[in-house]
């Protein structure tokens, strides 16, 4: 007897599903819903490296030239630092560059609810 | 009273990416067992076909965001699901001497099984028969119904040509099916 195609199509669909093996399930939720939160985040791990190389260099010029070149080389970035912000035009740059952060974060338009999510938790991982 | 209503696929989706892991895990629940069910027809390996289930859900987990409002999820992770299940066929160098014939294998296989079994078996058995494009076609119909759109969509092909491998499929199917009651009897 030869099936027409609606008891064919009957067939396919009464036929269950395959048996997954077990573990499965909990297997996926834990490397996805259920995964364990990283000890450190990325901005955690650069800042604990930039922290790190800073370190290293300060001991380096410590050992290598002694107490006078760790001073001189402090007393260099301390002069330029103080140059950069005494400088009335780079202030004035800086401080315009920050009123217009501030003022356009207050116009944003609405973001994609997966974008806002994401920075959210990005910012609450922080 | 009210019976509250289950969430739907999106608004599960929107919620898992406004940091509730939990959606997601509802998810998984609605349709690890499906898609583990084509990932084993179309590989035949119960290891395989776990591995490719789970990979599947940890890339859709990983890209959940690039998933598109008003999409269907099921549609979504059947199409991760099938890549995943491709990749895996094309590593293993079977894939391309599965997809070329356009017909039944002929020799003796799932056919000679199937005596003696019942009627979803026999099914089974004869859908296990087909060429790899007709199985997944199948399989899919099975899994998603006459959403012949979804089923374009999940294996990447136009609509006319699901709806050809469909009806080739059935009549392959038919074929064998009547083959095995000559057989039996």
């Amino acid at each position: 007897m030869k099936m027409d195609d609606s008891e064919l199509e009957r067939a396919i669909f009464a036929l269950p599903l395959e048996e997954p093996p077990t573990g499965l399930r909990s297997s996926i939720l834990l490397a996805t819903a259920y995964r364990p939160a990283p000890v450190f985040s990325l901005w955690d791990l650069a800042a604990l490296g930039a922290s790190g190389a800073i370190a290293i260099w300060l001991v380096a010029l410590l050992v290598l030239g002694g107490g006078s070149l760790f001073v001189h080389t402090l007393g260099l970035i301390g002069s330029f630092a103080s140059r950069f912000f005494s400088n009335a035009t780079t202030l004035a740059w800086l401080a315009a560059g920050g009123a217009t952060a501030i003022w356009l974060s207050l116009f944003t338009a609405p973001q994609p609810a997966g974008l806002l999510s994401y920075r959210s938790r990005r910012r609450a991982g922080r | 009273m009210a019976v509250k209503a289950l969430p739907e696929d999106g608004e599960l989706v929107a919620m898992t990416l406004r940091g509730n892991p939990e959606s997601f895990a509802t998810l998984v629940e609605r349709y690890d067992r499906a898609v583990y069910h084509l990932a084993y027809r179309t590989l035949h390996d119960v290891e395989e076909a776990r591995d490719a289930t789970q990979e599947a859900f940890f890339k859709a987990f990983r890209s959940l965001r690039t998933f598109k409002t008003g999409a269907k999820f099921s549609t979504w992770i059947f199409a991760i699901a099938y890549h995943a299940c491709c990749d895996r066929l094309n590593r293993r160098k079977h894939y391309v001497s599965d997809e070329m014939p356009d017909r039944a294998d002929s020799g003796p296989g799932p056919e000679q099984q199937a005596i003696a079994l019942d009627e979803a078996s026999r099914l089974r058995c004869a859908i296990d028969a087909l060429p790899e494009k007709y199985r997944t076609v199948i399989t899919l119909f099975h899994l998603q119904g006459k959403q012949y759109e979804e089923i374009a969509t999940v294996l990447g092909l136009p609509m006319g040509t699901v709806k050809t491998h469909l009806f080739r499929a059935k009549e392959q199917l038919r074929r064998l099916l009547s083959g095995m009651e000559v057989t039996e009897s």
